[in-house]
């Protein structure tokens, strides 16, 4: 689903306009946001909210670089939002207007992205980690604890064609950069090549790079093991339930660690109402109203007046909310300069074209 | 002279507005592209400034180095051409007697015919390709059939969603209704006389096709040609959605370069090299088309 915006909003869909009196512009990830929130915001500011969706923190970017204006409220992930801040692309936030800033726990504050916060609040999270059909994952007795269930070969003998891994370079970098024991952000060329060589062996057992469609795939158990997102694997449970599925789709946290994703609530610096941007930020930092997130799509959540809103089963699942131990060696992804960029293009060229 | 005027004022005004179209969105963005691939790209996307601090022009040929000096880039480049001109060539295979059907049927029913030729494109074309991933899952009849079969030839099972399989079929299929309306343009105006006179002359079914009509229909199949080829090269919906760890085109390669590595340079440099390949694809096309058409001359002299 995430493929099929970035597809329609290349395409060219025309940007709505920016000039309305009253009116929120949230350039947001595809339902990031509960509705019912929404609707509650807009009677409180008795303002409309109007949203725009991106699938990706590159689109987003390319979208900003290209020019595009008129967005009050972005939601990046850290290193995207750092790349932002380098831009000159956001405006400074008055912290004096968001009392509600004290829910966040400080674990999430003060982050390497923006020492200090100064342009940005956190808002919800996500660990890009293994999720499984448990019905097959049992059946076939495969260890799912380590990211050696998607990269060892033989392990993947007995998954052949029923795995799929994202078909991002910097998310699977990080993921055989983790089980080769390195940190997601090492930058060291030879650790590169040895963690291409990793995805080059694996790759044939896979079904496919997708980011698009596994949710699906994983929900009519077509694929029974993805590299994904914790919130769409999250999702693809809901939609086998809802389908009357005997499997679960179940997260799992590698031992050796995983990438983090924190989204934080930024504002453009060509907002048109950037006072309804800080009403809004302190809104989403209610607790009630940050927990609603996470009880629809089963994020990860930065904010500890929330928890006790959020569902059991999700607060008490450690894959969504890890433990001390977990949490200290999950990382968050660092941006790269342009001569890395320009290598792992390469490296990830030919792990493209490898046969 | 008034009415000579005249003339190149209506002439004008005819011609105006698609030229000015051209200027504005091909010939200047191509320019903006051509500047691009010798610039360099921003630390955070976008581009670095034209001239550098110390007043100096930046303009390399570094992106152009660095399509040369990885093989890999041709490789996939290649590859996507010949996808591209299978997909046309399978697509003219199919199309051609569907044309030649639709062209030879009665007036009334050659309307719904070609309405039925038009009628996906009233669904969006990504949601027909995701209807493809379930055509081709391994639960549906297709698959299961297949694999049924290879089971019955004692092969192991196949997956047919996630090909290069898939890839091409769908690309086929999204393109044909464009192989199947210029080759119809050109069919439905052929006059009957000219097979009589064959027939009266002692040429077979065959002969007659062979000799009259295909040689007639060669510009239509030129245009269709060029109007397939040329976006099947580029594409990159398809292979994303329904290839498999191999399936990655030219089209994707292109869109990596302004997303995740947000490097402009090198997407241009990409780009250009498709642009260039399609129009000198397309000119070859025309070329052979305007030699074609002087046979079609000759059939019709004839």
């Amino acid at each position: 689903m995430k493929r099929l915006l970035i597809t329609l909003l290349l395409a060219g869909l025309p940007l709505i306009s920016a000039a309305a009196a009253d009116k929120l512009h949230l350039y947001n990830w595809n339902n990031y946001i509960a509705p019912e929130t929404v609707k509650r915001f807009e009677e409180s500011c008795k303002c409309q909210v109007v949203q725009t969706y991106y699938s990706d923190n590159e689109e987003l970017l390319a979208k900003l670089a290209a020019g595009a204006k008129g967005y009050d409220l972005l939601v990046p992930t850290g290193n995207a939002m750092q790349t932002l801040i380098k831009q000159g692309a956001l405006k400074a936030i008055d912290k004096a207007q968001l009392p509600n800033l004290k829910n966040i726990g400080p674990a999430y504050m003060n982050t390497q992205f923006d020492p200090g916060n100064q342009y940005s609040v956190p808002y919800a999270m996500s660990i890009t980690l293994i999720g499984y059909n448990d019905e097959k994952i049992k059946e076939l007795g495969v260890p799912v604890d380590s990211w050696a269930t998607i990269f060892d070969p033989k392990i993947l003998e007995k998954l052949k064609k029923r795995v799929t891994v994202l078909d991002s370079s910097n998310e699977l970098f990080a993921a055989a950069l983790k089980y080769l024991g390195y940190s997601a952000n090492d930058v060291d060329e030879a650790h590169w090549k040895q963690a291409a060589d990793v995805i080059k062996k694996a790759k044939p057992y896979w079904a496919a790079f997708n980011a698009s469609s596994y949710i699906k795939e994983l929900t009519v158990g077509n694929i029974w093991l993805v590299h994904g997102y914790s919130n769409d694997i999250f999702q693809a449970n809901l939609d086998a339930q809802a389908a009357g599925r005997k499997f679960k789709v179940l997260h799992s946290l590698p031992k050796e660690g995983a990438v983090l994703a924190l989204d934080n609530m930024v504002i453009h610096k060509s907002a048109p109402r950037p006072d309804l941007a800080l009403k809004f930020m302190n809104f989403m930092l209610e607790g009630k109203n940050a927990a609603e997130l996470t009880n629809l799509i089963g994020s990860g959540n930065p904010n500890a007046d929330a928890m006790q809103y959020i569902k059991r089963d999700i607060a008490q699942n450690k894959a969504v909310f890890p433990d001390q131990a977990a949490q200290a060696k999950l990382e968050q992804l660092q941006d790269l300069n342009v001569k890395q960029r320009r290598l792992r293009n390469k490296l990830w060229t030919e792990i493209k074209a490898a046969r | 002279m008034a009415q000579q005027a005249g003339d190149r004022k209506s002439r004008w005004l005819v011609s105006g507005p698609p030229l000015l179209y051209l200027i504005f969105f091909f010939a200047l963005p191509t320019l903006i592209m051509v500047l691009a691939s010798f610039r360099s790209p921003g630390e955070f996307g976008g581009l670095t400034p034209l001239v550098g601090e110390d007043g100096v022009l930046d303009l390399n040929l570094e992106s152009y180095a660095r399509f040369f000096a990885e093989s890999v880039y041709a490789e996939i480049f290649l590859k996507s051409v010949v996808i591209a001109l299978v997909t046309t060539l399978i697509c003219l295979l199919l199309a051609y007697p569907l044309a030649l059907v639709i062209a030879r049927s009665a007036k009334r029913r050659r309307d719904l015919l070609l309405l039925l030729v038009i009628l996906p494109f009233w669904s969006n074309f990504l949601i027909r390709v995701y209807a493809w991933m379930i055509i081709l899952g391994p639960q549906a009849a297709l698959a299961r059939g297949v694999n049924w079969l290879l089971a019955l030839a004692g092969a192991e099972p196949v997956s047919l969603l996630f090909s290069p399989f898939a890839v091409l079929v769908c690309l086929v299929y999204v393109h044909l209704p464009f192989m199947v309306l210029p080759l119809y343009a050109n069919l439905e105006k052929h006059d009957q006389a000219l097979l009589d006179a064959a027939q009266d002359l002692g040429a077979n079914g065959w002969q007659r096709f062979w000799r009259v009509t295909f040689p007639l229909s060669l510009p239509g199949v030129y245009a269709g040609a060029a109007l397939v080829f040329i976006p099947a090269l580029g594409i990159f919906a398809i292979p994303d959605i329904l290839g498999g760890p191999n399936d990655s085109l030219i089209g994707n390669l292109i869109k990596q370069q302004f997303l995740e590595t947000r490097d402009w340079p090198f997407g241009s440099v990409l780009s250009i090299v498709l642009t260039v390949a399609a129009l000198g694809l397309a000119g070859l096309a025309a070329w052979v088309g305007r030699a074609g058409g002087g046979s079609g001359e000759a059939a019709r002299r004839a």
